[in-house]
């Protein structure tokens, strides 16, 4: 008896045991953290900016491998440059985005790497550092990237050596595909509730608010649960507050806070839009697909989300939806918004790195911008004639003054690892009441000093 | 038989080893020796036990070791001492986690217990028909992905969902809201799916116990005048009271190892108020890629259920 006993405590304490480490299973992958391969200091980083680049690719055929999550884009781009380049043969590995971020730094950092990894330049800094990845300054040099590609969107994809600081130093990756934050409005139900004008300003947009809940209909759908509802945040910081200020914030250049007036407004004006109602009592509990989905069955009048969106909505609402970014406190034209980009990063141990490069080169052509704006996304090259009509016209207009202006900025997660989880419950506490806005914008700055701090 | 179901490799090592010996006794041939025996029954073993040791003892031991490394998953790691560990006691996140995952065991396990309890005195002994369908209903839940099952949840607690169109139904329209985005009541709303997913369990552990107690003793005790309720208290409980221990380790380690429900429903919202243990790990290794940390975390929270778990066996041990 004593002996069974003693066995099913030792078996229960193994199970009990294996639970915790189930999780991180994953990420421990059989070579341990000791024999990391290739976890080399920064040195090598500076050896890389001396490769000589070539910008063209011969006639042999080359096969390379591509890993990536986001798609679309990726395989329309990967084979609309496969058919310029016919020798050359991508063989692309798709992992979804939960697991992505997870095992690309392992795959990576293997002795056989993806010569092209689709980039996140927050989750996946420590590629950096680490030497895993190579510097495109070469590149950029010999195609010219600084002119064929918006410029704000190669300042996200730079950093220094040790990958704590952007908008500096030599460049990692390549945009394929913009996205950029807005408004989406739905026209039938404007016209209901009798606002016969596209929102100009900050009043004109919360007087629009109202109208529409008189109406009967919600005012905004906001997907509280996840990242929607510090989207909106984002969305008016973007208009109130100088565009410096954030970008130094997000970029983490030093002394750089995000405690600042315009912060404060901002939380303060999403404050009133709960009181007021217009943002519904059950955000905190709604998906983003959930909100999404709200807005698209025609239950509210407003949903703030990014153009990936766009597709969805347009089947949907046809056309019945349109796009705005967040009206200003001024009537001014709005130049600055938040966007992101499918970029895309060759490994260091390539053996084809101009081929790869090519790859990169070829994001920023006419071709691929037609590929980009008909999977949904904005693109790279914004000369290109498109004849979009409707939504997608709405979003391309708003869109260009911000890219002219070099007013795309990055989302506020992308400000230090954990900030998004500082970042949704805070937004949270804002809309249950139960956080104020100085321990709101605390807590993003207490996340933001210790990485960079 | 009371095996702690969550080692289910190891019940079923111990009774494969437990029957290759009783048959090699039974059919004992001259000149096989105890120790030959011995080795035929890890042979049996061996194939559970490299299974078990790769993907159950490996790991854990690996989080283990990465609790005393600073590590971000790419860079080489470096020793970290018990630094991992300070900064952890130190974040009052954890501790309001741990408040909260023992709220759950109220709902994922106390509960649960109960309601098994009331099933078992209500099915056992009466129902002969239909049997099968109170069992697969009540089962059910245990069988569904909990993914699955959160996102339907997530639906019914909505502001439009299920639950608050029944409310107005009769007339409560007072008190519907988003029940999971509600700030006071998030986490009552969550453990109740707990409560949902883990009676069935209990129950069928409960039926499954009570099918073992002998008739005579229910013979007996109604020959002695005792009513349905006497019965089950002094006849049922007292046979179903090893059964209530598993439901009980097993409804616990689930309340406070949960991540998956809680991770789909809420993701510890709103504004902090549903966190969990398991959920800080996921975000310090997979969000933060701190890895060395998440691991301390790991290991703090299997101490705990560790802890938790023994006592529960402790005071519910045979009273010898």
């Amino acid at each position: 008896m004593g002996k069974t006993r003693f066995n099913r405590r030792v078996s229960a304490f193994v199970a009990i045991a294996t639970l915790g480490a189930m999780s991180l299973a994953a990420c421990a992958d059989t070579s341990g953290p000791g024999e990391t391969t290739g976890g080399s200091t920064g040195d090598e980083v500076g050896d890389s900016a001396e490769r000589e680049a070539s910008t063209t690719i011969g006639d042999e055929p080359v096969t390379l491998t591509l890993a990536y999550t986001d798609d679309p884009p990726t395989q329309a781009l990967v084979d609309g440059f496969t058919e310029v380049h016919p020798q050359v043969t991508i063989e692309t590995q798709q992992t979804p985005f939960s697991d992505y971020v997870k095992t690309i730094k392992l795959a990576m950092s293997s002795d056989s790497p993806p010569d092209i990894a689709q980039y996140n330049p927050g989750a996946m800094n420590t590629l950096v550092p680490a030497g895993l990845i190579l510097s495109l300054e070469p590149w950029k040099d010999a195609y010219g990237w600084e002119g064929s590609f918006p410029q704000a969107s190669l300042e996200v994809l730079s950093s220094d050596d040790a990958a704590e600081q952007f908008g500096t130093g030599d460049l990692y990756a390549a945009p394929g595909a913009l996205s950029v934050l807005g408004v989406f409005y739905n026209a039938s139900i404007l016209d209901e509730a009798g606002v016969s004008e596209v929102p100009a300003t900050l009043a004109d947009l919360e007087e629009a608010f109202a109208q529409v809940q008189d109406a009967g209909f919600d005012a905004l759908s906001v997907g509280g649960l996840q990242v929607g509802g510090f989207h909106v945040w984002n969305a008016l910081l973007n208009v109130l507050g100088d565009v410096h200020d954030y970008r130094d914030w997000v970029y983490g250049s030093p002394g750089a806070s995000i405690e600042n007036e315009a912060a404060a407004e901002a939380t303060e004006t999403l404050a009133r839009w709960v009181e007021e109602g217009f943002i519904p009592s059950g955000a905190n509990a709604t998906a983003d697909s959930d909100a999404q989905a709200d807005f698209a069955n025609g239950s509210s009048a407003f949903l703030v989300t990014g153009n990936w969106a766009a597709s969805a909505l347009e089947a949907e609402l046809g056309e019945d939806v349109g796009f705005f970014l967040m009206p200003g406190p001024t009537g001014d034209t709005v130049n600055v918004a938040s966007g992101a980009s499918v970029a895309y990063a060759i490994s260091a141990k390539t053996e084809h790195p101009d081929v790869a490069a090519a790859f990169l080169d070829y994001l920023s052509s006419p071709e691929a911008a037609r590929i980009q704006f008909e999977t949904g996304f904005m693109p790279v090259e914004t000369e290109a004639d498109l004849s979009a009509d409707g939504l997608r016209a709405d979003i391309a207009t708003s869109f260009g003054g911000v890219v002219e202006n070099n007013g795309i900025v990055p989302f506020p997660d992308f400000a230090s690892p954990g900030m998004i989880d500082k970042l949704t419950p805070g937004i949270q506490g804002i809309i249950s009441g139960s956080t104020t806005t100085d321990a709101f914008l605390g807590s993003l700055q207490e996340s933001w000093d210790e990485h960079h701090g | 038989m009371a095996e702690v179901p969550a080692t289910s490799t190891s019940s079923s090592r111990a009774g494969s080893a437990r029957d290759g010996g009783s048959a090699s006794s039974r059919t004992r041939r001259p000149g096989l020796g105890g120790r030959a025996r011995r080795a035929r029954g890890w042979l049996y073993v061996l194939p559970a036990v490299a299974v078990y040791a790769v993907f159950a003892i490996w790991p854990a031991l690996s989080t283990l070791r990465l609790s005393f490394l600073t590590w971000d998953g790419v860079l080489p790691a470096t020793s970290a001492g018990m630094d991992n560990y300070t900064r952890i006691f130190r974040d009052p996140a954890l501790y309001e986690a741990i408040l909260n995952s023992l709220v759950l065991i109220v709902f994922f396990s106390f509960i649960p217990v109960l309601i098994g309890l009331l099933m078992t005195a209500l099915l056992i002994g009466r129902v002969r028909t239909g049997m099968t369908f109170f069992r697969v209903v009540f089962f059910l839940p245990q069988v569904l992905p909990l993914v699955a099952v959160g996102i339907t949840w997530r639906w019914l607690y909505s502001d439009r969902g299920v639950l608050n169109q029944l409310l107005e139904l009769v007339g409560l329209d007072g008190i519907t809201r988003a029940w999971l985005g509600d700030y006071h009541l998030a986490l009552i709303a969550l453990g109740l799916i707990g409560t949902w997913c883990m009676s069935g369990l209990c129950m069928m552990l409960f039926l499954s116990g009570a099918q073992k107690i002998d008739t005579a003793l229910y013979e007996a005790a109604t020959l002695d005048g005792a009513g349905a309720v006497q019965q089950f208290r002094h006849v049922t409980l007292p046979g179903v009271r090893k059964e209530i221990t598993i439901a009980g380790v097993i409804t616990t380690i689930a309340a406070l190892a949960s991540f998956d429900l809680v991770f789909v429903t809420t993701n510890g919202g709103p504004a902090g108020q549903t966190n969990v243990p398991a959920l800080l790990v996921y975000r310090l290794a997979f969000n933060e890629g701190n890895i060395g940390s998440a691991s301390a975390l790991a290991v703090v929270l299997t101490v705990i259920v560790i802890a938790i778990v023994s006592a529960i066996r402790f005071f519910a041990r045979e009273g010898k």
